[in-house]
């Protein structure tokens, strides 16, 4: 089958092989080729021409050196045409290595025999073989080449390590490497609760709950606290007395000390308290009434107040705390 | 046309910037000098030291740095040449060793200094956490704490020293023209003979009126309004006797009658109860060394010291007192 394919493509070759050179050379050699060939096909069966054109491969690589010698002397200006050459001459080298290795023995000597008939039909075989054969042969190599590398590889067997496919040589480096970076996290993570205590030395979190001690330290607080207001109220009390004229210090600074006095007490014992102070002041009052007739207007204020108070005295608690507050305005006054 | 467009116009307001109020370095009605102090630290702190310094500093407002900044390069005497013109008085030295934190507080320029360590201590925030109603009204740390020292009756000397120093600390405060809303903090320091430890701890005054219902005080305390819909009337809320927790029943003791309004509830010449919340931090100290100059000089009391070492000091503290007296009536004027 494949000699069948290379059969049927030199052909094409050969055509087109021809009109190139019908364009470059003279028309003489192509005038000589057809008789030749017409001679070939009456004389011999097919089986014979396949013989020949094997054989004829073989001498058109020696008869492409032999031409590149000579149209070099003949024309030595065309350059181009001699780098194409050469070109034609290494691609002939490579097909003759893979025909020998292909080839067997005894295909030698036939070809050596075909030699003397036919040198000038072989000529232009051998040129179309040569320009397709090579891109096949260099495909098959390639795959072939890699088919078998590949087996190759697949077929070894790789023993199955925790430590997934390193070399034998670093296996047990490995392992070291693991067992030294646990021992370093673990020093590094008892450093760390080292610096937490020392930092936290000292540091205590307060109980939600008041135990003894915190509430005797509220209470000697509170005690404090008190102590400090108290007496600023009484400085502070005192120094309100002293404020107004001289003339009435000694009557504000004792009403003062009265209503201390009344606080200090407490509630229950007000209202018995409060008659007495209304009867002092009356009795100062009556002192004032007699020096000048201006005193005589403060007669009916007194008289005024009194019914007030007259009036009020049944009244609820409420008219009891509006009778202070009238005192305490009208002593401001005064 | 142009007059109606000229009414629309709005008139350019052009607001003058605010000068930072200057503290009065001097009492105007005393004549005497007020305290102000510096708290820093020496060497790094940890985080919970840091905070304890700042809470340290809440605690001496207004009269200190809140903001105050030390580098590594700083020493002393850095602060010291600061402290001079800013009429600075006192510092609070926070130090770490591996055994326990330190507090000194020294008076500048040139001592004594008490070396404190630091038993135990726990921060505001942690105070704070473990209260069911924390207290912080916004006018707490507008004027500066009361103290008030018990247990330092015994007659040591190094004790009275440190009484001294700590009454100093805190500008004194005058019993006639004070006003009772500006007392807001209390400092409390305990000693205790047994195991020479001191309780330092920060206190908020709470004022509640006396004999006033509790959802009549609540009502004014709070400005939320009541929930009325299991009420009938008006006058249910008034009449209806609300149920007080034990702790809620006023002592006698704790009762105080005020010479002036403070807030809106608390008036002038009615009983009011003393509450007292604690604000934190708080800290348990043991005196372990007196210096006679700022970080330094002779050691005049040390817990552990020499027998002989403690005879010389004995001497020398003597002096000291001699000088205190001589120097003012800070002691006599306090009446804590």
């Amino acid at each position: 089958m494949a000699e069948e394919m290379t059969m049927v493509e030199p052909g094409r070759g050969k055509r087109k092989f021809f009109k190139k050179q019908g364009h470059k050379k003279s028309s003489n050699k192509a005038k000589v080729m057809p008789p030749q060939h017409g001679q070939k096909k009456v004389k011999i069966d097919k089986k014979m021409k396949k013989l020949f054109r094997k054989r004829a491969r073989e001498y058109n690589s020696d008869d492409e050196d032999e031409e590149a010698t000579v149209p070099a002397t003949s024309e030595p200006k065309g350059l181009a045409s001699i780098t194409n050459k050469r070109n034609d001459e290494d691609d002939t080298e490579s097909e003759d290595g893979s025909e020998d290795e292909g080839a067997a023995g005894p295909q030698k000597t036939w070809n050596k025999n075909a030699t003397d008939m036919n040198n000038h039909s072989s000529d232009d075989e051998g040129e179309d073989d040569n320009e397709i054969q090579p891109g096949i042969t260099k495909f098959t190599e390639g795959c072939r080449a890699f088919k078998m590398a590949f087996k190759n590889i697949m077929q070894k067997s790789v023993p199955d390590d925790m430590l997934g496919p390193i070399l034998s040589g670093q296996r047990k480096l490995v392992v070291d490497k693991l067992a030294e970076e646990e021992a370093e996290s673990k020093v590094k993570g008892e450093a760390k609760k080292e610096k937490k205590m020392l930092a936290e030395k000292g540091h205590v979190k307060p109980a939600t709950y008041l135990d003894s001690h915190e509430k005797f330290l509220i209470s000697v607080a509170t005690k404090g606290v008190v102590k400090l207001f108290n007496a600023v109220n009484k400085a502070q009390t005192a120094q309100k007395g002293l404020n107004p004229s001289r003339t009435k210090d000694a009557k504000e600074i004792r009403k003062r000390t009265k209503q201390a006095f009344f606080s200090e007490l407490g509630k229950p014992s007000l209202p018995a308290i409060g008659t007495t102070t209304k009867a002092k002041e009356s009795t100062d009052r009556v002192e004032d009434e007699q020096p000048a007739w201006a005193p005589l207007r403060d007669n009916y204020m007194l008289t005024s107040s009194r019914l007030k108070d007259w009036d009020k005295m049944p009244d609820k608690n409420v008219s009891d705390d509006m009778g202070k507050t009238s005192e305490d305005s009208s002593s401001d006054e005064d | 046309m142009r007059k109606k467009k000229q009414g629309f116009r709005r008139p350019v307001i052009i607001k003058k910037p605010k000068q930072p109020q200057e503290q009065p370095s001097v009492d105007p009605i005393t004549g005497k000098k007020i305290p102000k102090s510096f708290v820093f630290s020496r060497g790094k702190l940890p985080a919970p030291l840091k905070q304890l310094q700042m809470d340290l500093r809440k605690l001496m407002l207004p009269y200190t740095a809140l903001s105050l900044r030390e580098k590594k390069r700083n020493n002393l005497r850095d602060f010291l040449n600061v402290a001079g013109p800013m009429g600075v008085t006192h510092f609070f030295i926070l130090s770490k060793t591996a055994t326990s934190p330190y507090l000194r507080v020294a008076t500048t320029p040139q001592g004594p200094t008490l070396t404190f360590k630091i038993h135990e201590y726990s921060l505001a925030a942690d105070i704070a956490r473990s209260q069911l109603h924390p207290r912080c009204p916004k006018d707490l740390f507008k004027s500066s704490a009361l103290i008030v020292l018990s247990g330092f009756v015994s007659g040591d000397p190094p004790l009275q020293l440190t009484t001294n120093m700590f009454q100093n600390i805190f500008p004194t405060i005058d019993v006639k023209t004070v006003k009772l809303s500006t007392c807001q903090r209390i400092v409390l320091l305990n000693y205790n003979k047994d195991t020479k430890l001191i309780d330092f701890r920060h206190y908020s005054i709470r004022l509640q009126p006396v004999g006033v219902s509790r959802r009549i005080r609540k009502l004014v305390q709070s400005h939320q309004v009541p929930d009325l819909r299991n009420l009938l009337d008006v006058s249910n809320f008034v009449t209806k006797a609300g149920y007080g927790s034990e702790s809620e029943a006023d002592e006698e003791a704790a009762t105080v009658t005020l010479s002036s309004d403070i807030g809106r509830v608390n008036r002038a010449s009615t009983k009011s109860a003393v509450k007292l919340h604690e604000v934190g931090p708080r800290m348990t100290l043991q005196l372990v060394r007196i210096e006679k100059g700022l970080c330094s000089g002779e050691v005049l009391f040390s817990e552990y010291g020499k027998a002989g070492g403690k005879g010389k000091s004995d001497d020398e503290m003597q002096g000291e007192e001699d000088e205190e007296d001589q120097d003012g009536e800070h002691p006599e004027d306090s009446e804590d």
